[in-house]
């Protein structure tokens, strides 16, 4: 059971790399590359994390980055390999409700005060609502892929997917928070200054 | 269409989380370490005892390495006891393995040192990045197999730390490969482990743990096999690490912790409570024993009498005294005093620090700990001693009451 937990999380965080690596790629060289590209260099990366490379290292690359990162929730996971198929960007909903959820559930986790909103997600009907009632809203509000990543999420947490129990580790982690608040105050940015710049354009003369 | 399916697809995961949920085992309640004797029984235990043997001090055998701590016990089945501990260059270094040995009481010696982990095969198990390993702590499972919880760091320090798991099937002499346990939603960051388990009447293991990153706090792990299944917080804020339980009935339990406050705040010994078998713990009133920023060690003994090991000190490690209450009122009282280096001069004193209790057959008591943290001293404490400090204790207390009156 060992064996097989961690070799399902090794594959996913050599995939996760790969793809972060590539969105990394096409960032930097402002140039978006083809589907088949874009799923073949993901693989082909993935793949160099995954495999020992001998040298001195005792671990694969991808052992390297769970030692330092942990294992990601399974929504960024699939957030982030779904980034390289051709699809709807994100909508700012699921970002801001992301953020208000890392903001609200980090502190109390964490040691502020005797309730700790971590021990829901062992055995919560009402966290369970939550999150069936959210994938629902994504789906009806025209975002089928969230209902898509929510429903993989909890089909992974029924069947103990990762080391976790709780509900929380596959729904949320800091990096999904993180990720969220930089994306709003990016779309933030942008907005301010196409504001600016149509105000500049109709200007009286 | 796609979104029709998302929806099936969508209800089909949420029946499955919900009998996921409806599988959760119910909360269970203490299984007492022990059944209380009466006291007529062991008033008659102190009359026709042997002669008292006076407390008994040895070390642990020594690895070879310059710095050892964290030392820990369990009960074997054949009668002898195995400790842990973590040996290495230095506390924290990535050559720290965890040791073992197992002390044959008829005999009076530790057999020759074994490693039972250390950081490569950790890391191999695990997957993952391990830069160094930390306190062990050991626990008897239902099905009578030895699971031994330890630390590991991947990144940083002690703050960064989680725990693993290893199951033995042969009372400790080969291992399982390791596995870990997911205990913090923060990238699975700061949680250690120090005290020992308790168990629950369900046959699953309760673990005292705490968080010393953000916050400083206490939870209790339940643990199934080597996986987390529930955690309740036992404190909060950033004051109390390093929780040690006392099973006070099936219900009803008391944590004591190592003080972690701000210099302003009182250095005496953090108190948690529950009344419902650890579902829910209240933050009590302080023992008001010092306590510097040190861990300390409880147990209970079948009689009902507990022990607690500590340096009572507002500063420094230099002392270790062992204290007892008779389970009946809160006044614990001093019946040894283990080191202490208050006569040295401040440069010359040597650190006396971790100190773990473990009772064999519920009458006596082994004590571990840090000896200047070059060796690890293991000091037994007889039935027959302990009784006959208890007895002190009463008269001494009895004298106390006469006096006020």
């Amino acid at each position: 059971m060992t064996n097989h937990l961690q070799t399902i999380a090794l594959l996913e965080m050599s995939l996760t790399c790969g793809v972060f690596i590539l969105l990394l790629a096409q960032r930097v060289f402002q140039t978006e590359f083809p589907v088949f590209v874009r799923i073949l260099l993901a693989f082909l990366i993935g793949n160099v994390f995954f495999w020992p490379l001998g040298l001195s290292m005792e671990l694969p690359l991808a052992g390297y980055v769970r030692g330092m990162m942990g294992d990601l929730s399974v929504v960024t996971m699939l957030l982030l390999w779904s980034s390289v198929l051709p699809s709807k960007p994100i909508p700012l909903g699921f970002k801001i409700t992301a953020l208000i959820a890392a903001c609200a559930f980090y502190p109390f986790a964490l040691g502020f005060g005797m309730t700790d909103p971590y021990v829901w997600g062992y055995s919560s009907i009402s966290l369970l609502a939550g999150v069936l009632i959210f994938a629902l809203v994504c789906g009806l509000a025209g975002w089928v892929r969230g209902t898509w990543i929510f429903a993989l999420t909890l089909l992974a947490w029924s069947v103990h997917w990762h080391e976790s129990m709780n509900l929380w580790d596959y729904v949320l982690d800091p990096f999904l928070g993180l990720w969220s608040m930089i994306s709003i105050l990016l779309a933030w940015n942008q907005r301010r200054r196409e504001k600016a710049r149509s105000g500049f354009l109709f200007r009286a003369g | 269409m796609n979104r029709i399916l998302a929806l099936c697809f969508l209800l089909i995961a949420g029946v499955l989380a919900y009998l996921r949920i409806d599988s959760q085992p119910a909360w269970s309640s203490f299984k007492p370490s022990f059944e209380v004797a009466s006291q007529s029984a062991n008033e008659e235990q102190t009359k026709t005892k042997l002669p008292i043997s006076a407390p008994e001090a040895d070390w642990l055998p020594d690895t070879g390495a310059p710095s050892v701590h964290a030392a820990s016990l369990i009960a074997l089945n054949d009668g002898t006891i195995r400790a842990f501990w973590f040996a290495g260059s230095r506390e924290g270094a990535p050559d720290v393995v965890i040791a073992s040995s197992v002390f044959h009481s008829k005999e009076g010696a530790w057999s020759a040192p074994t490693v039972v982990m250390d950081r490569v095969r950790a890391e191999r198990g695990l997957s993952r990045y391990i830069a160094k390993l930390g306190n062990p702590v050991p626990a008897r499972m239902a099905d009578g197999r030895l699971q031994l919880f330890f630390v590991t760091v991947s990144i940083g320090g002690w703050a960064g730390s989680s725990i693993s798991s290893v199951i033995s099937n042969d009372e400790g002499v080969t291992w399982s490969k390791p596995e870990r346990l997911i205990t913090s939603p923060l990238v699975n960051l700061s949680t250690l482990v120090k005290s020992p388990a308790i168990a629950f009447e369900d046959g699953r293991i309760g673990l005292p743990a705490y968080h010393e990153w953000i916050g400083r706090f206490g939870e209790l792990l339940r643990i199934e096999d080597s996986r987390v299944i529930d955690v309740r917080r036992m404190s909060s804020g950033r004051g109390a690490i390093q929780p040690a339980i006392l099973i006070d009935g099936q219900e009803q339990a008391s944590a004591y912790f190592r003080q972690t406050r701000s210099s302003d705040q009182a250095k005496e010994v953090p108190v948690s409570v529950t009344k419902d078998a650890g579902r829910h713990w209240q933050i009590g009133s302080d023992l008001p024993i010092a306590n510097p920023n040190s861990a300390l060690a409880v147990i209970s003994l079948a009689n009902g009498t507990r022990l607690m090991a500590l340096n009572n000190l507002e500063t420094g490690r230099y002392r270790l005294v062992l204290l007892m209450n008779n389970g009946r009122d809160n006044d614990w009282s001093i019946i040894q005093t283990v080191e202490d280096d208050e006569a040295l001069p401040d440069l010359q004193r040597r650190e006396f620090s971790y100190p773990y209790l473990m009772t064999a057959n519920g009458r006596d008591a082994h004590l571990v700990y840090t000896w200047d943290r070059k060796r690890i001293r293991h000091i037994y404490f007889s039935g027959a001693w302990l009784e006959h400090a208890q007895h002190q204790m009463a008269l001494l207390e009895d004298k106390t009451e006469g006096l006020k009156q």
